[in-house]
This record gives structure tokens, C-alpha cells and sequence, in this order.
């Protein structure tokens, strides 16, 4: 399914040249349930891009779907990213001139999906995070956790192989940070998609199938 | 589909950021507004200049003595005589009739009132050819030869009402101490064009009159008018051969009203480039001022610009998504300016009492240039939004 070898990744800042990376080894099956932690400026963002096809590794080998994608040309990686990656972030960055369901169709818009297939497959997505109250309303105003909710909609929408999700609780309390992630476990259960959330928080860890922990740019299994 | 949405996106856009909005369509809105007046009044100035001309006829020629030739001084010696001028349609198969005439300045005296103006000599044939409109009265006939008989022009007339005249018909003044009775006014005329004489400042009196108290009141010009299937090219030479026969060492230059309407409309055209490109430069100045809303525009969507990437827009889909905005920021402020263009070519129109039209031209030219100027300035700021580094644009707040 996601298959990482060896991948190292360097930064040039100014004259120093930092390495983030240090060899990373990841494999993940079909419809896992990975959970990746580390603290902050451990390299655990920079793992996310890479796997997410934001960013390109400075060495190393990334599969995905038994496809070596690390050379592609940005079109493909767009292509990619719209058509197998969502994602979900934790300041759920939703488009705030656009309702709800607008939010949810903008990864089909760049399919080239007609507006009614988007209206329909936008609003079907919306009521399995159970949001279809709020079809119409802007991300102002809708709360927190029902932004992260438009947010993960927006993520499943195009039925994609794998979810990342960046700290998806993070700015959510507790017992809404929950109720995120038990939509999460369920749409894993339910659609059997691979999701991989990058989390500082054990609690939130440990509830995946699977936990891997990230240090100092090497990645171990176990939380 | 793409292009529906990125239009409602756009939309949207240009509706959120309303004041910025607004400054770049004032730019638009006067560049593209000044180009169509600029142009408009262009066309109508040459619409104007040629309705003198067409207003005669396209089918007339001026026959005029002397000049031109090879600059040979003794071509220019030999005389028009009435007698030559008149026999022209019975040489010339291409013409159907001609008005020769004279002109003389002198002086007009009205009850110990003197004042200067011109005098033509005509012969009956000139109010035809000239397409002039009688007022009152009537005009010079070949039968009135040798009689002291005047037809007068618009301002004469209103110069003698302001002396206390009220009958013009029969009211009699002099012109170089002679003695004409008024027989006619002639509807205010415009001249220019095929036309170059005072009509409405001066008399016309018959032609066989002048000669016998003007000295040098000869011949000068002809006006001719052609056949209806004659070419002007053929007419002309038919004339040069025609003086060239008839009187010694004379050459004529004879210009026909089509040469000098495609000769004006050349040069009207430059006109109306000229003003287009004077009106062009504060479109210009519109047009940066769209690519410096667009550039705010992106920077202040970087993130956007993001998130659309990580969802899986291409650099292309988000290039497009810019440059539509700026063209729909082009195109609102561009029909804007048609409306302001025309608005001021109308103004400008009736304050100098030209026949106002609305050229389809321009308001075409108007649509494609905001179009142009929306691609064209919205290009770079596009351009820079769609090589956002995704990670960075994402970051950014």
C-alpha cells in the first residue's frame, strides 16, 4: 500500500544544511489505522508533505500503490494528491467565501466532476459526518469541531487510497477532539480507507490500530 | 464545469474584497472609457468632415485652372472663357453638366452702411450642382445675362434684417458701387468640402456681370458633374484633353470628390489611431492597477492558494482561477467604460453639433481590449500565484 525506504531529508538554511530526515523506513497496509507521534520539530510534518506529495524527499524511495511516486512531475503529484491523498489538517483549512458543501466539492473540481455530481456526492459525505444540517452554512459559522467535520468530509469526498491527518484534534477540547476521532475510526471501518494521523498526544495514539513514534528524524514502532 | 466554478470563485472574490474591487474597475472603467470616446469621436469627426462631401455628391469634380502641371509657369497663361467652359459636357462624354464660376471680394454698401464680403459669379447651373436651397425668391438665371440681379447667403440676409429690413426680395444694395436688386436667399449652407467659398457671406450674381466691372474676373474654377456610369479616372483625363485642345498652353487640375473622400479617410483614420493611442495610455495605467489588485489578491490567498494545491489543483487550474478574476475585473469595468465612452462621445457631439452615432467598432474593440488587458495584466500575478510552493502558501497566514 505506502511503502517509504531510507528517506532522508535536508534543508538549506542560510549556510547550515539541516537534516530532517535520517533514513526513515514506514510500511502501511491497506485500510490501517497508523498513528504517527513525536513531539514538535521532531521531522513528523515533514514525514506528513512527503507522504502527502507536498514535498520530495532529497533521497529515498516512496510507493504508493506499488508506484515509485518521488519523481513524478508536479502535474502527476497534483494529480496524485487529488485523486488517492486527503487531507485533513488542524486548522481544518476550509475556503470561508464557501459554504459547506462547496468545501466538501473542491477536490472534485479539480476532477473536472459536473456541479451536480458535486452537490450530490458532497452532500451524501457531509450526512456520514453528519453534517447535513449545515449544508449551507459558511465555516464562520459553524463551530470547531464541525469544521473539522466539513474538513474530513472535504478529505473523503473523492474516495481516496489514504487520509492524512495532521494534528486533527489539536485545536479542538477534549471531548470534541474525541468525537473527531471516533468519525475517524468509523469512517476507517466503514469505507476501509488507510488514514495516518500525526499526533503529539498518546491518548489520541493509542486509539489506532497502529502506533509508530517518531524521534529526532527516525521513525520506531510503538508509541 | 472548471470554468463555471472558477467564474462563481472569481465572483465571489472580486464581491469579498470590495474596495479594492471597486479602485481597479475605476481604472478600467475610465482607460477603457477614453479609448471608446477617443475613437468614437474619431469616427465621428471623419463621419462629419465626409458628410460635406457626400452631401454634394460623390459624383462631382472640381476643374481648377493653372496650378499643378509640371510647376511650368506658361501653361499656366492661357483664359477660360465662359464659352469653353460651358461646351465641356459635348466634348467630354462623361460629363453630364458643369457651373463654372468667379470670385471677387469687394465692398458692400447699404444705406452709407459698408462692410466687406465676397461675390461669386454663377451661372444658372451652380444651385444644381452645389445641392444649395433656395430661402425666398429665386436664384441667378442664364437669362438674366446682363442685369444688375443679386441672390444673397444666410448672414447677408440676417445683416440686412439688422439694418431694418424686412423684405429681402427686391431690396437694393451695392457691391463695388454697382446697384443690384436681391432677387433671393439661400438656405444657410455648409461649406468645406467640395464646397471651399463663402456662401453664406456673400452674393452671387451672374456670371457674364463680373467681367464688366471686375478686371482679372476670370474663370478659375469649374464644378462638373460626372455621368452616373462615368469612372472618375475617365472623366478626369477626358477634361485634360478636353483644355488641352481647347486653350493653348493651359493645364487644369481636375480632383474628383471620391479621390479626396479616400484621400481624407486615410488621413482621418490616422486621426482616429491617434486618438485611440492617446486613450490607450490611461487604459494602460488601468491595467497596472488590475495587476496590483490581483498581486494584493494573491498574497493575501496564499493560503488558499494552498489548500486548493493539497486538494490536488494544478499550477494551470489555479493560473486560470487569477487570471478569469482579472478578466471579469477587466470586463465589468470594461462594459462600464463603453457606457462612459459613448456617454462622453454623445456629450461631446451635441455640444459641437455633430451627428452623433454609436460605433459598433468601438464597442467591440472596447470588449476585446478589457478582455486583452484582463489576460495581459492578470497574467504575472496569476502566474506568481500558480508557483506558490504548496508547503509555504499552506503555512502562510
Amino acid at each position: 500500500m505506502i511503502k517509504i525506504e531510507n528517506v532522508h531529508k535536508f534543508y538549506q538554511i542560510g549556510p547550515l544544511s539541516m537534516e530532517i530526515l535520517k533514513g526513515v523506513n514506514l510500511t502501511v497496509d491497506k485500510g490501517e489505522f497508523l498513528s504517527i507521534v513525536g513531539t514538535s520539530g521532531c521531522g513528523k510534518s515533514t514525514l506528513m508533505n512527503i507522504l502527502g506529495l507536498l514535498d520530495i524527499a532529497t533521497s529515498g524511495s516512496y510507493f504508493l500503490d506499488g508506484k515509485e511516486v518521488s519523481d513524478l512531475s508536479d502535474h502527476e503529484h497534483s494529480e496524485t494528491r487529488n485523486k488517492k491523498i486527503g487531507f485533513a489538517f488542524q486548522h481544518f483549512y476550509l475556503l470561508s467565501r464557501l459554504t459547506a458543501l462547496d468545501n466538501v466539492g473542491l477536490p472534485l473540481i479539480y476532477r473536472g466532476t459536473s456541479e451536480r455530481e458535486r452537490r450530490e456526492r458532497s452532500a451524501e459525505m457531509l450526512k456520514k459526518v453528519g453534517m447535513d444540517h449545515r449544508l449551507h452554512h459558511k465555516p464562520t459559522e459553524l463551530s470547531g469541531g464541525e469544521q473539522q467535520r466539513v474538513a474530513i468530509a472535504r478529505a473523503f469526498v473523492g474516495k481516496p487510497s489514504i487520509i492524512l491527518a495532521d494534528e486533527p484534534t489539536g485545536a479542538l477540547d477534549t471531548k470534541v477532539g474525541q468525537e473527531i476521532m471516533n468519525l475517524f475510526l468509523k469512517l476507517n471501518e466503514e469505507e476501509g480507507v488507510t488514514i495516518i494521523i500525526i499526533t503529539h498526544d498518546p491518548g489520541i495514539a493509542k486509539q489506532g490500530k497502529r502506533a509508530v513514534r517518531m524521534h529526532d528524524g527516525l521513525l520506531r514502532e510503538g508509541l | 464545469m472548471i470554468l463555471k466554478a472558477n467564474i462563481s470563485e472569481a465572483t465571489r472574490s472580486l464581491i469579498g474584497a470590495k474596495q479594492r474591487t471597486l479602485l481597479a474597475l475605476i481604472g478600467i472603467f475610465v482607460g477603457i472609457g477614453s479609448v471608446i470616446a477617443m475613437i468614437s469621436i474619431g469616427t465621428i469627426v471623419q463621419e462629419e468632415a465626409l458628410r460635406q462631401f457626400k452631401e454634394m455628391g460623390t459624383d462631382i469634380l472640381s476643374i481648377n485652372k493653372g496650378y499643378g502641371g509640371q510647376g511650368d509657369s506658361q501653361r499656366k497663361s492661357g483664359t477660360i472663357t465662359l464659352e469653353i467652359a460651358e461646351k465641356i459636357p459635348i466634348y467630354c462624354p462623361e460629363i453630364i453638366a458643369v457651373a463654372p464660376y468667379t470670385s471677387t471680394y469687394g465692398t458692400f454698401k447699404y444705406e452709407g452702411k459698408k462692410w466687406q464680403g465676397p461675390a461669386m459669379g454663377v451661372t444658372g447651373t451652380f444651385i444644381d450642382l452645389n445641392k444649395l436651397r433656395m430661402k425666398k425668391g429665386r436664384f441667378i438665371s442664364d437669362l438674366d445675362e446682363q442685369t444688375y440681379f443679386c441672390v444673397i447667403g444666410n448672414k447677408v440676409e440676417e445683416k440686412l434684417r439688422s439694418f431694418g429690413i424686412t423684405t429681402m426680395i427686391g431690396t437694393e444694395m451695392f457691391f463695388q458701387n454697382k446697384l443690384f436688386t436681391i432677387i433671393g436667399v439661400i438656405e444657410n449652407t455648409p461649406v468645406g468640402g467640395m464646397r471651399p467659398y463663402e456662401i453664406n457671406e456673400g452674393i452671387m450674381i451672374p456670371i457674364t456681370l463680373v467681367r464688366r466691372f471686375e478686371q482679372g474676373g476670370e474663370i478659375q474654377n469649374i464644378i462638373a458633374r460626372m455621368s452616373p456610369e462615368g469612372g472618375h479616372v475617365t472623366a478626369s483625363r477626358q477634361i485634360t484633353d478636353y483644355f488641352q485642345k481647347a486653350v493653348k498652353g493651359l493645364a487644369v487640375r481636375v480632383r474628383s470628390a471620391e479621390e479626396i473622400i479616400n484621400q481624407m479617410q486615410k488621413q482621418m483614420q490616422l486621426f482616429t489611431l491617434l486618438l485611440g493611442a492617446i486613450g490607450s495610455i490611461s487604459l494602460i495605467v488601468g491595467g497596472v492597477g488590475v495587476m496590483n489588485v490581483m498581486l494584493v489578491s494573491v498574497a493575501e490567498r496564499r493560503k488558499e492558494i494552498g489548500i486548493r494545491r493539497a486538494l490536488g489543483a494544478q499550477r494551470g487550474d489555479i493560473q486560470i482561477q487569477f487570471i478569469i478574476e482579472s478578466i471579469l475585473l477587466c470586463m465589468v469595468g470594461g462594459l462600464l467604460g463603453i457606457g462612459l465612452g459613448i456617454g462622453a462621445s454623445y456629450g461631446i457631439s451635441i455640444f459641437s453639433k455633430w451627428h452623433f452615432a454609436v460605433s459598433y467598432d468601438a464597442i467591440l474593440l472596447g470588449v476585446v481590449v478589457s478582455a486583452v488587458v484582463g489576460i495581459f495584466f492578470g497574467f504575472y500575478p496569476a502566474r506568481q500565484a500558480a508557483r506558490l510552493n504548496p508547503i509555504e502558501a499552506l503555512r502562510s497566514e
